[in-house]
């Protein structure tokens, strides 16, 4: 005897009714975006501090070398195959953005939260760099080119270009020089040595120092243009990683 | 003879009600939300009362003892889920009915949101609080307070989930069941292996631990099984596919919404 289909209100189907499927559909639709949402922010996250974090975490590792070269490429993996996925499967041309806000949501809880509220460092110390320009910037390339290609190729260079501007009105304040007991710093330097942290040595700090300091004016410009060549190359195979997760093969029960 | 299942506990009443229901996924979610929020109130007044000197009789106390009991009940709760899945599993899952089938894929995107919701708090809140924690408290030892609420908590946590929801698929969905979707493979063995890849990365902190950059290739391990957290992707069509199959006859109505 059938435990189930023969009291089911339709057998054989689905659904009881057209506004059953409608209201599941409606419901899970968002579900299913706040799960792709929940772990990319995840994904994303783990990604971004493990290869990028110490530049996004500290002001005194903002420099104009190092933080606008890695941060950039690093966070063109995961906007690339998010694009891949949603561009590919669904034509939303959102990718970019929503990865980028994921990552923000979890950043920022947790330097208010953590950083602030737990270990007590100044959230001027400890700010996010701001993404969302470059998202908007890769998300509107793809939607009005249609191509990865044009993509990867304009929008890659512009994200890598567009970095060191979008974070410039709040980061400006911080690079103004000072003098401190005879030593040049700027405030960013101040604040990072009034903070020790196991990351506060000068043979652990990877920032920007030696000659190109002494010709400081050109460097943001060429890091920020190696960073959009960088994430141009970043995009083209991150792109095909995105569309290698959206794979829906199986594998038989014997195979594993 | 048994069209669908035999599996104990699919109920007439409730094939004949709705087969939309997220309210336990909900429930698991308040009540892992709340449980979050309440360790984190812990570590914030124990984590700087007693979590600063590991040879300290206090951190034994406070800290190593919630070690030495969450892990083995994670242990338990991993083998509980797995064997109960797998024991109540459908035995005759060629014959489920497409209503049956509906509702189970819509119990499967339950376990799939508390799997997410756990996935946030371990790879994001907690992995990067414990970046703040290691930059301000120099560590005399592998089992720091945010090791343990970290590594030894919200991981397996999202673990058990994973397991949870990738057991019940194989155990209830035929095209989960009858072949091994790869993109769910990925997305639950995927972050599942940053859990070992604690083991290289403890390993590695036993040669230093008195400076340290958060961006160290040490911590590189983690990174890569992050990246499987994106096979959500294809689990997710996967989904959407079966879903669309057993809807065609409201393909027009949908589109029009």
């Amino acid at each position: 005897m059938s435990l189930s289909n023969e009291t089911a209100p339709a057998a054989g189907r689905a659904w009881a009714s057209k506004e059953e499927f409608i209201g599941c559909v409606k419901l899970t639709d968002w579900i299913l975006l706040l799960i792709l949402f929940l772990v990319l922010l995840g994904s994303f996250h783990i990604h971004y501090m493990l290869l990028a974090g110490d530049w996004d975490f500290w002001i005194d590792f903002k420099d104009r070398r190092m933080w606008p070269t890695v941060a950039p490429i690093v966070a063109m993996c995961f906007a690339a195959a998010a694009q891949s996925f949603f561009w590919q499967k669904f034509r939303l041309p959102f990718g970019a953005t929503v990865a980028c806000f994921a990552l923000l949501v979890g950043e920022w809880i947790n330097r208010y939260d953590n950083f602030w509220g737990w270990t007590f460092f100044p959230i001027n110390l400890v700010f996010p760099s701001a993404l969302i320009p470059m998202g908007f910037w890769l998300d509107v390339v793809l939607l009005l080119s249609g191509s990865w290609i044009v993509t990867a190729v304009l929008g890659g260079m512009g994200w890598g270009l567009l970095f060191y501007p979008s974070n410039w009105p709040v980061l400006a304040q911080f690079h103004q020089a000072t003098e401190v007991d005879g030593v040049l710093l700027t405030l960013a330097d101040l604040i990072g040595f009034n903070y020790v942290r196991t990351g506060t040595p000068e043979y652990i700090r990877m920032i920007e120092r030696g000659t190109l300091r002494t010709f400081g004016k050109d460097v943001v410009p060429v890091a920020a243009f190696f960073s959009g060549f960088v994430s141009m190359l970043v995009y083209f195979l991150w792109w095909k990683v995105g569309g290698w997760f959206s794979t829906v093969k199986y594998l038989e029960n014997d195979d594993v | 003879m048994s069209l669908t299942t035999e599996k104990a506990g699919v109920s007439a009443k409730e094939s004949a009600g709705s087969i939309v229901n997220y309210r336990p996924a909900y429930l698991a979610m308040a009540a892992l939300g709340t449980f979050y929020v309440g360790i984190r109130i812990y570590e914030q007044y124990f984590g700087w009362k007693a979590g600063l000197d590991s040879f300290a009789p206090e951190f034994q106390t406070y800290w190593l003892n919630i070690m030495w009991t969450e892990l083995p009940l994670e242990f338990l709760a991993f083998c509980a889920i797995g064997g109960y899945l797998w024991k109540t599993r459908d035995r005759n899952i060629d014959a489920v009915t497409p209503r049956e089938e509906m509702r189970r894929l819509i119990t499967l995107i339950g376990w799939l949101l508390v799997y997410a919701f756990t996935v946030y708090w371990g790879a994001s809140y907690f992995t990067e609080q414990d970046g703040t924690w290691h930059q301000t408290v120099i560590r005399d030892t592998d089992f720091t307070p945010s090791h343990i609420l970290e590594f030894y908590l919200s991981y397996p946590i999202y673990i058990i989930a994973g397991w949870g929801a990738f057991m019940y698929g194989r155990t209830r969905i035929p095209q989960f069941a009858n072949r091994i979707s790869l993109a769910f493979l990925m997305f639950f063995a995927g972050p599942f292996m940053i859990f070992p890849n604690v083991g290289l990365n403890e390993w590695g902190h036993t040669f230093w631990f008195m400076e340290e950059l958060f961006t160290a290739p040490l911590h590189w391990g983690f990174v890569f099984f992050g990246w499987f957290g994106l096979a959500m992707f294809g689990t997710v069509l996967q989904i959407l596919g079966r879903v669309i199959e057993l809807s065609k006859e409201f393909e027009k109505d949908v589109l029009a919404i």
